[in-house]
């Protein structure tokens, strides 16, 4: 056992140590800073107090609507609102054309110009009864823009349009109040305070922290087994460890590392969050701006989750490994390791199908295969709770399947890592495992 | 201390298409220096690593120690040190020699002062700190070579130590083995360099193509070939010389080395004879002595006649 710790112990400390690692780590939380702050300092930049200047050929008041409603529409809310657009109206009646051109000539459309101008607006008659409003401006491209601006616009032009028609518009525009789903989800006869957009998020983001994982540290098991046998350094071990000593304290040497950057990451995710007006302010933009945010996670569906993952993980190390062990360089790896990517990909994959019957008998099937479970179990259990028989009857099956892999890759590994030169097939494998 | 440490019994194993060991048996007294010797492809490494327990033998058994266990489960009295070099190479030196004494069973902390004085004995006590990969490949070789003996174990099975090495570190490393021997610890190498053989082994085993075919303890072996071999260094008329040696009834064999030669004379011969031959000839004569066989020349003896399959039995018979 003393042993088995010791290999664990070294793979562990040469790969914290190594600068990958470090690099991993740290850009893990850059990455959520990134995704969190940016959008926001994008918003800032972009479409804050833009200049529109309002060509306005309509008789009445309908331009000064126009410009009241374009100087009303704020960014960000209380204190920290700032105001979208900056807009001049010019009266133009008959003129509208000419006005247009000589402002498009004058200003060229553009910021470095004396007193610039970012869009021409041009409000006419037939805006009001076609539905059609001409801007000009350089950033036409921007769909977000382009939608802010005809959310603005829209309700001014039906408002007008209901005056002219001689309704009440306060009346007609409440009345045609959009109807918004609130979802709550239900847990185990309890109102809980998640939307459905959370529970989806939570599911997706559990599945992809596992599938990460197997990515970057199950091919870590894999390349560490061949790296092995490269150095020739597996003739000294297996003069003092048994292939099984060997491939456990690799697996979960490996496996420890990727708790540890994953509870780095999860933690910094955390921390992030609770600070995120703080951290927003500190990159000057607005502290109520859209980022992401964590969908809360109970005790209960954690503790399914690291067993899953534990389990999981596991299972695709101690395959990695096998497959490492039939190989000699990592190119040779690309395809023996097809079998192992393609029940990763269909267990992420399975993840859409449970959403819509997270209890059906799809569900259910998948949760009995132990390669899927890790997979699957915890996104049921995210989005609806799974009794405690079934439960343990999943964590049961994974266990044997588990058992059941790591013997078969344990046999294959023993004969595998000595066996230098041509890549072992398929045919090669059955025999090793049938060897005693 | 008459006990045996290495017991091989009939001991073979096939590869695919060859036979890589044939029925080989042996066996290793307690304490001293045993040597396997063969040329290359003869078998040493395989007999070596189904010693280690790393592949299992066709045929035959190999006891260790005198203990039914594998010799895996006996690691922590046995020191290893392979063929095919390896290490971690983006491992310290120190952490490295650490963790292959701890797969052997010692305890952390007594691993990291048992490799650093090791370390210094060796002159490599500032590179501890150092990766494998920055070391030169003979550095790499005494970090290797410390690994198997860190441990102090009983049994040390060493192949092919000292290819590799520059005349200086090949010095001190024999100088290590010969001293592993002298605490009363078994030290079992092989290698195709006789000189290393010769300077050091109390027995021997030669094989060739999977095959023993010399065992026993060097002084008796060479007792065997003893006495009847005479090294000659001419001053003039080494043709004359070379004339003399082709006599059967004086020579048997002779192995020409330019200025001299090693001459092996004919059963019936004796060295008086030669020697007055020689000078009735006329050949300038600076060197007439009487030698024991070296080893090299046994090797090439033996080996060589096992290969062309010539009288062998006459020369052994002796």
């Amino acid at each position: 056992m003393n042993k088995v710790f010791a290999v664990i112990r070294r793979e562990f400390i040469e790969r914290v140590r190594t600068r990958a690692f470090l690099i991993a780590t740290l850009l893990g939380p850059l990455f959520f800073i990134g995704i969190s702050v940016l959008p926001a300092l994008l918003l800032r930049r972009e479409s804050v107090g833009r200049r529109v200047v309002i060509v306005n050929t309509t008789s009445g008041d309908f331009g000064a609507r126009i410009e009241a409603a374009l100087a009303a529409a704020k960014k960000g809310t209380g204190s920290e609102a700032v105001a979208k657009y900056k807009p001049v109206r010019i009266d133009a009646a008959s003129r509208g054309q000419e006005v247009r051109d000589s402002l498009v000539h004058i200003t060229g459309l553009s910021k470095q110009a004396e007193g610039g101008v970012d869009g021409i607006l041009i409000v006419d008659e037939s805006g009001i009864t076609t539905g059609k409003l001409t801007y000009l401006g350089a950033n036409v491209g921007s769909p977000r823009d382009m939608d802010d601006l005809r959310q603005v616009l829209n309700p001014v032009v039906i408002t007008e349009r209901l005056r002219r028609a001689g309704v009440d518009p306060v009346v007609a525009m409440g009345a045609a109040t959009p109807l918004a789903l609130e979802t709550r989800k239900v847990s185990e006869g309890q109102l809980t305070n998640e939307s459905g957009g959370a529970t989806f998020a939570l599911a997706y983001g559990m599945s992809f922290i596992l599938y990460i994982a197997l990515l970057l540290y199950g091919t870590q098991v894999m390349t560490s087994v061949i790296e092995e046998k490269s150095n020739r350094i597996m003739e000294v071990l297996m003069s003092s460890l048994t292939p099984f000593q060997l491939l456990l304290g690799k697996v979960v040497g490996v496996g420890l590392v990727s708790l540890l950057q994953i509870g780095i990451w999860t933690t910094a995710a955390k921390l992030l969050r609770d600070h995120q007006s703080q951290i927003m302010r500190a990159f000057g933009a607005s502290g109520d701006a859209a980022g992401f945010s964590l969908p809360a996670m109970s005790i209960e569906l954690l503790a399914v989750f690291i067993t899953f993952f534990v389990l999981g993980f596991l299972l695709y190390s101690a395959a990695y490994a096998a497959v490492g062990s039939m190989c000699n360089t990592v190119q040779e790896t690309q395809q023996a390791q097809m079998p192992i990517m393609l029940f990763i990909i269909f267990g992420l994959m399975s993840m859409f199908a449970l959403l819509n019957e997270p209890n059906g008998s799809l569900a259910k099937a998948l949760s009995l295969v132990p390669p899927l479970a890790p997979f699957v179990v915890p996104v049921r259990y995210s989005i609806a709770p799974i009794p405690l028989p079934s439960l343990l009857l999943y964590v049961a099956t994974t266990i044997l399947g588990l058992l059941a892999i790591v013997w078969i890759a344990a046999r294959i590994y023993r004969v595998g890592i000595l066996s230098y030169g041509k890549k072992a097939s398929f045919k090669d494998m059955a025999r090793w495992i049938r060897a005693s | 201390m008459n006990d045996v440490v290495l017991q091989v019994d009939g001991v073979t194993k096939r590869f695919s298409g060859h036979t890589a060991v044939k029925h080989l048996s042996m066996q290793v007294p307690r304490g001293g220096i045993f040597g396997l010797l063969g040329p290359n492809g003869a078998g040493k490494s395989t007999t070596i690593r189904m010693i280690m327990n790393i592949i299992l033998p066709d045929e035959g058994k190999i006891n260790v120690l005198g203990s039914p266990s594998s010799s895996r489960a006996l690691s922590s009295r046995i020191g290893y040190l392979p063929e095919e070099r390896g290490l971690y190479p983006k491992m310290r030196v120190l952490d490295q020699l650490a963790f292959l004494a701890e797969v052997k069973g010692i305890a952390r902390s007594e691993a990291k002062a048992k490799a650093a004085a090791w370390l210094e004995r060796l002159g490599l006590g500032e590179w501890k700190l150092k990766k494998v990969q920055d070391l030169s490949k003979g550095m790499q070789q005494k970090v290797q070579f410390i690994s198997a003996l860190i441990h102090e174990p009983e049994l040390v099975i060493l192949d092919e130590p000292f290819s590799g090495l520059d005349p200086v570190n090949s010095q001190v490393m024999r100088e290590v083995v010969i001293e592993m021997a002298r605490q009363g610890r078994t030290v079992v190498f092989s290698t195709h360099i006789m000189e290393h053989a010769e300077q050091m082994c109390d027995r021997i085993v030669i094989i060739a193509r999977g095959e023993k075919i010399v065992d026993g303890a060097l002084s008796d072996i060479k007792r065997q070939f003893g006495g009847n071999h005479v090294i000659v260094a001419f001053t003039k008329n080494a043709d004359r010389a070379m004339r003399v040696f082709e006599d059967k009834t004086l020579v048997s064999k002779v192995s020409d080395r330019g200025a001299s030669a090693e001459v092996t004379l004919a059963p019936s011969a004796d060295s008086d004879t030669l020697l007055a031959t020689l000078v009735k000839e006329g050949v300038g004569l600076s060197r007439f002595e009487l030698s024991e066989a070296s080893l090299q020349s046994i090797f090439i003896e033996k080996v060589g006649l096992e290969a062309a399959v010539a009288p062998a039995k006459e020369m052994s018979g002796e």
